[in-house]
């Protein structure tokens, strides 16, 4: 924009008139004189008829010397070249740029304004946690969190200080993430439930507390399941990009991609529809209701997913039944687990719902479970590759648990740093490493002179 | 912009330097800026929606892409509006076989149902009692008129009486059905625990079934298809209940399903024996005898060992000559 320096509001200034310090107003509309204030001046000589010295302040009284004792004087401006200064080639730019932001002070506010809102959005937890929440924009409210507290706890077995440290861990770990993207939490405790007196159900229960938590959430739409012994190993993933924006690609429907209980798939029985014998069910991501992992023994449900519907309320109605109980609880271990790989299998009207999710996706193993080496690519932990989350599976039975939760939590610190940490721990390592080798470099030379 | 001459100015300059934008209302000169010319403006308005959408989708939303197969869908009440189901045991008595065949497929014509007639060995029933067919067959009609909306299950040991009556006008319709079923009723008679729930709406019913006096006979009743439905009949079939050995096998199992899971017992409606399923010999419930006018005449077990469904039906094959007939 080729434009002449505009006037000040109000019209250009006129050297000498408006001097700096008593030009309150823009135009010296400061000067109007009224009636009134010429009569409460008037008042004011008549009522303290004595010298009333003015400029008794300090800046009023020094004004002058202050001023011109400046580096860039207004003062000489008049004397020099016509309302230019022409001093120092850096103050003047540096005046320039000045003048020129005042000049776009409103286009420039509006950008000040966007900036100093983004950082407050960000700075205030409160408040991007209610974005994210929010079902207009985040949509976090629609996720839940179901973790599993004090399992296989109880009565029965008391828990020490490790326990007691894992799951305080665990918590933890879930709090922050599920705070951080606007999620629920529901921690569940095991031990308590029970829904006959007569039998110990546990680990049954989990029909049970799903329910309860789609009852308590109703705005929810899906519903993650965690058991105690997992830790969110990366808390800046979002579920929805992780995994709800891109189920399509994500999910394998037909089980034969990964089939580690031969579970012969599609069914072929004539009298079933096109759509129970279809290997995808109608391949629709809509039709999705439930994911879950499998290890290397089958279904997982250490960490798996429900989105309510009518389906997923027929499927907690049907999954515990006192006859499939009765006849199987000897044969079935692993509870839930292996009932719902049951109905899997002979309950056509499952298949089409259910959809699979690569392991690590949501629920990498630790070297121990699934093969002491650690080192089968489907399964276990990759730390390259960032997996979401760790599942201690099976730490509990003669592995350390609480060593394995450490571990991970410290690993997890490690690879989520800032980048001022990462730049302060890079400095003490670098200290570290140059004392490493010079410790080294004094052995062999110790070794040499022996 | 330059003139060559100033514009001439006012012989009256105003008192007051004018503002310079008239209109009170405040506009940042670089909106200003952009409403001066046309592809600006759309340009703008396109950018400041991709940003609104951004905001929008920036973590939220739920993906929804192509799906992997395409099966037609069939809309349910597109087809004929019953589709009347009996299984039929391959080693009985042709002659009668035909004959109860022909009872149904009359029926049907006169209403314009359908009729299914399998047999039980078509079916993979991993040698439990061949009267577990039932169920898979409902399955096998459905998937074989995923348009018609009610199945209608009606064992060989029964015949339609009455067939100027209309099972859908006579029972079906939402508001007939609220007005018959019996609600707060224990399902397992006398005397059992789970009742049938009393606040029911007629269009939610998506099963309905009789009570004898032993309990809920699965002789004769209706599903409705849809999602339910399967989940229904393939919770029933169950080889879990198949190989528990159940004292009166699938009519047993469906009693164990319907008190012990809500969803299904939500979806039950139990209607007057009269209506669907009366009895001609059998341990009726009460008004559950057979009377001239009711829609079926049960025999029930009358294929079992020393009983002969033939025989015992032959005088209301003649009654339903003569009403032909006459």
């Amino acid at each position: 924009m080729s434009r002449s320096p505009s006037p000040k509001p109000g019209g250009w200034s006129s050297p000498g008139l408006n001097t700096p310090y008593d030009s309150g107003g823009a135009n010296g509309s400061s000067h109007n004189v009224t009636w009134a204030s010429a009569q409460a001046r008037s008042a004011e000589v008549k009522g303290y008829p004595g010298f009333t010295p003015r400029n008794q302040g300090f800046f009023s009284k020094h004004f002058r010397r202050i001023s011109t004792s400046l580096p860039i004087s207004y003062g000489d401006k008049e004397k020099l070249g016509r309302g230019r200064y022409q001093g120092h080639k850096f103050s003047q730019m540096l005046n320039r740029v000045g003048w020129n932001l005042w000049r776009l002070r409103r286009s420039l506010g509006v950008v000040l304004l966007i900036i100093l809102s983004i950082v407050v959005f960000y700075a205030t937890p409160a408040l991007h946690r209610m974005y994210r929440r929010s079902a207009l924009f985040g949509g976090g409210n629609k996720y839940v969190i179901i973790l599993a507290a004090n399992q296989g706890g109880g009565v029965m077995e008391w828990k020490g200080p490790r326990e007691w440290a894992i799951e305080r861990d665990s918590v933890k770990n879930k709090k922050k993430y599920t705070k951080k993207w606007g999620y629920d939490l529901e921690i569940v405790d095991m031990s308590t439930k029970k829904r006959y007196a007569h039998e110990w159900r546990e680990s049954w229960e989990k029909v049970d507390t799903i329910r309860n938590a789609m009852r308590k959430y109703p705005q929810a739409e899906w519903f993650w399941w965690l058991d105690t012994n997992t830790f969110i190993m990366e808390p800046s993933y979002s579920l929805q990009k992780h995994i709800f924006k891109n189920l399509q690609d994500i999910t394998y429907r037909d089980i034969n991609v990964y089939n580690p209980l031969n579970i012969s798939h599609p069914l072929t029985d004539e009298h079933l529809d096109a759509e129970t014998r279809s290997p995808v069910g109608d391949g629709r991501v809509e039709s999705i209701n439930m994911l879950i992992p499998q290890d290397c023994g089958g279904f997982n449900l250490g960490s798996f997913m429900l989105r309510r519907s009518v389906w997923t309320d027929r499927l907690l109605d049907i999954w515990w039944d006192p006859v499939g109980y009765e006849q199987k609880h000897m044969e079935w271990e692993h509870k839930e687990q292996d009932a719902f790989e049951y109905m899997y299998q002979n309950q056509p009207w499952i298949r089409p719902h259910v959809a699979f999710l690569q392991q690590r996706k949501i629920n990498s193993f630790p070297p121990g479970a699934c093969g002491d080496a650690g080192d089968d690519v489907n399964i276990h932990y990759q730390e390259k590759d960032r997996d979401f989350l760790v599942n201690m599976a099976g730490c509990e039975w003669g592995r350390d648990c609480w060593a394995e939760m450490y571990n991970y939590r410290q690993l997890s610190n490690r690879l989520n740093r800032n980048p001022w940490e990462k730049f302060k721990d890079g400095i003490s390592d670098f200290f570290k490493k140059t004392a490493k080798k010079e410790e080294k470099k004094k052995k062999k030379k110790e070794e040499k002179k022996n | 912009m330059h003139f060559a001459m100033p514009p001439r100015k006012t012989s009256r300059p105003p008192p007051y330097a004018a503002r310079n934008s008239q209109n009170s209302s405040f506009v940042p000169p670089v909106l200003r800026n952009m409403l001066r010319s046309k592809p600006r403006v759309i340009v703008g308005a396109v950018l400041g929606l991709l940003t609104l959408l951004w905001l929008l989708g920036m973590i939220g939303g739920s993906s929804s892409s192509v799906p992997l197969t395409n099966i037609p869908k069939v809309a349910v009440g597109s087809g004929a509006p019953v589709v009347i189901v009996t299984v039929l045991d391959p080693s009985a008595n042709p002659a009668w076989v035909q004959k109860i065949k022909a009872n149904r497929e009359e029926y049907a014509k006169k209403h314009g149902y359908l009729t299914h007639f399998p047999t039980p060995n078509q079916y993979p029933l991993n040698n439990a009692p061949q009267s577990w067919s039932r169920v898979p067959a409902l399955r096998h009609a459905m998937t074989l008129y995923p348009g018609s909306t009610f199945f209608w299950y009606l064992d060989s040991s029964a015949l339609i009486m009455s067939p100027n009556l209309d099972l859908h006008a006579h029972l079906l319709s939402p508001a007939v059905i609220e007005k018959h079923m019996i609600t707060n009723a224990p399902v397992v008679p006398p005397d059992s625990v789970i009742k049938t729930f009393s606040n029911l709406k007629g269009e939610r019913i998506d099963l309905v079934i009789a009570q004898d006096k032993e309990g809920l006979a699965p002789s004769s009743f209706v599903v409705r298809n849809g999602e339910w439905a399967k989940f229904f009949l393939d919770a029933w079939f169950d080889p879990i209940y198949r190989s528990y050995n159940f004292q009166k096998a699938e009519s047993h199992a469906l009693e164990h399903i319907v008190q012990w899971h809500g969803t299904i017992l939500a979806k039950l409606a139990m209607v007057p024996q009269s209506l669907l399923n009366a009895y001609v010999s059998g341990p009726n419930a009460q008004n559950g005898q057979y009377k001239e006018g009711d829609l079926i005449a049960n025999f029930p077990e009358c294929d079992k060992e020393g009983r002969n469904c033939a025989e015992e039906q032959q005088p209301f094959f003649e009654v339903l000559e003569r009403k032909k007939q006459g």
